[in-house]
């Protein structure tokens, strides 16, 4: 891995087309440094910077459910997670756009909301 | 003593030979690009991490030896673009006509140009409003100007002389030559671009280590006139 995919890997995580805009949001909400999130992904901070360099899976369930699990298993990656991050980043998102509001705090409450709907399931 | 030389029918061999491993290595990175930009065009949200590992670095590399005087972190920025471009719209690469290595060098060569050119007019603009050259369009209306305009000028030309001796006392100004004045005031207003400095001193066509050198020298030069006027002037 060279300093220069690193960087752009770094760059993209503006980008809403890439996997890092989703990787930093989750980061950013769930208060982890680059150490956490490859922790809770279940990989090394290397393959972090070749996951923040996939594009963001498709929402549309099916697409959703296969590109996750080729990210995942291409990286060795928990898919549970991934597709959590993904979720509460695209909750986060609309909710922006929606509210036109650009508060930290939309993250927090993105997540207590997927917590919600999660604990409402089980 | 006689040298062993190959036969004609050896030589041919050896030269079929080449040709087809150069002809496998072309076909192998055709293959590549296309491959790519299917996996692209299909969907596949690992393809783009694949397109980046493959080409980044070199294209990189390539920028680097075709624009030496340039700073490798602009390289680097304008093959990241094409190398991002080609992601956003795989569609426009057509395997057919070339190779994705050519495609992405010929893009990253027109990011690489617009990217020098939005820095040099981004620099030319802050030289100026920063040191305040009197502008050659400024000289050129004198002649048609009222003499009111041109006395209104001539005070602004003052005020902006004034400006620029205030970047730096008289006597360390006496003697230098203006490219020295103005490498000295973007000393003092902290410009930290060695770019800039080159611009200044006339020497932006010098590969860019070359430049570093000789903006490093400017720089020695004149710290050792001011280091050397202060210690007089006490």
């Amino acid at each position: 891995m060279t300093d220069r995919i690193a960087a752009l890997a770094r760059r993209v995580e503006g980008d809403d087309l890439f996997l890092a805009s989703a990787l930093a949001d989750y980061a950013h909400a769930e208060d982890l440094d680059e150490r956490g999130l490859a922790q809770r992904l279940g990989c090394s901070t290397k393959t972090l910077v070749s996951l923040r360099l996939c594009l963001k899976p498709d929402p549309k369930p099916v697409v959703f459910r296969r590109e996750v699990d080729r990210i995942a298993s291409r990286f060795e990656v928990d898919a549970g997670v991934l597709a959590e991050a993904i979720r509460l980043s695209d909750a986060t998102r609309a909710m922006r756009d929606k509210t036109g509001v650009e508060d930290g705090g939309l993250l927090m409450a993105a997540r207590d909301r997927h917590e919600d709907s999660e604990g409402e399931g089980s | 003593m006689n040298e062993r030389r190959p036969n004609s029918a050896t030589r041919m061999y050896q030269i079929c030979y080449e040709v087809q491993n150069a002809l496998s290595v072309m076909s192998h990175h055709g293959e590549e690009g296309r491959n790519l930009r299917a996996r692209l065009l299909a969907g596949d949200t690992t393809a783009s991490n694949d397109v980046v590992a493959a080409y980044l670095d070199g294209l990189a590399d390539w920028l680097e030896k075709l624009y030496p005087q340039e700073h490798p972190n602009d390289c680097s920025t304008a093959a990241a673009d094409a190398v991002l471009a080609f992601i956003r719209s795989p569609a426009t690469y057509d395997p057919e006509k070339q190779t994705l290595e050519k495609y992405l060098r010929m893009s990253a060569d027109g990011d690489m140009r617009n990217l020098l050119r939005s820095e040099r007019r981004h620099m030319k603009r802050r030289v100026n409003l920063e040191l305040a050259e009197p502008s050659v369009e400024n000289q050129l209306r004198d002649e048609e100007a009222d003499p009111a305009h041109i006395l209104e000028r001539r005070i602004d030309e003052a005020e902006t002389d004034a400006k620029l001796r205030s970047l730096m006392p008289d006597w360390l100004a006496a003697g230098l030559v203006p490219e020295e004045i103005q490498v000295l005031g973007l000393m003092r207003i902290k410009e930290r671009r060695t770019t800039v400095y080159a611009a200044a001193l006339g020497i932006s066509h010098l590969p860019f280590k070359e430049q570093q050198k000789q903006v490093k020298r400017a720089k020695d030069r004149l710290n050792k006139r001011m280091e050397r006027m202060a210690s007089q002037d006490d």
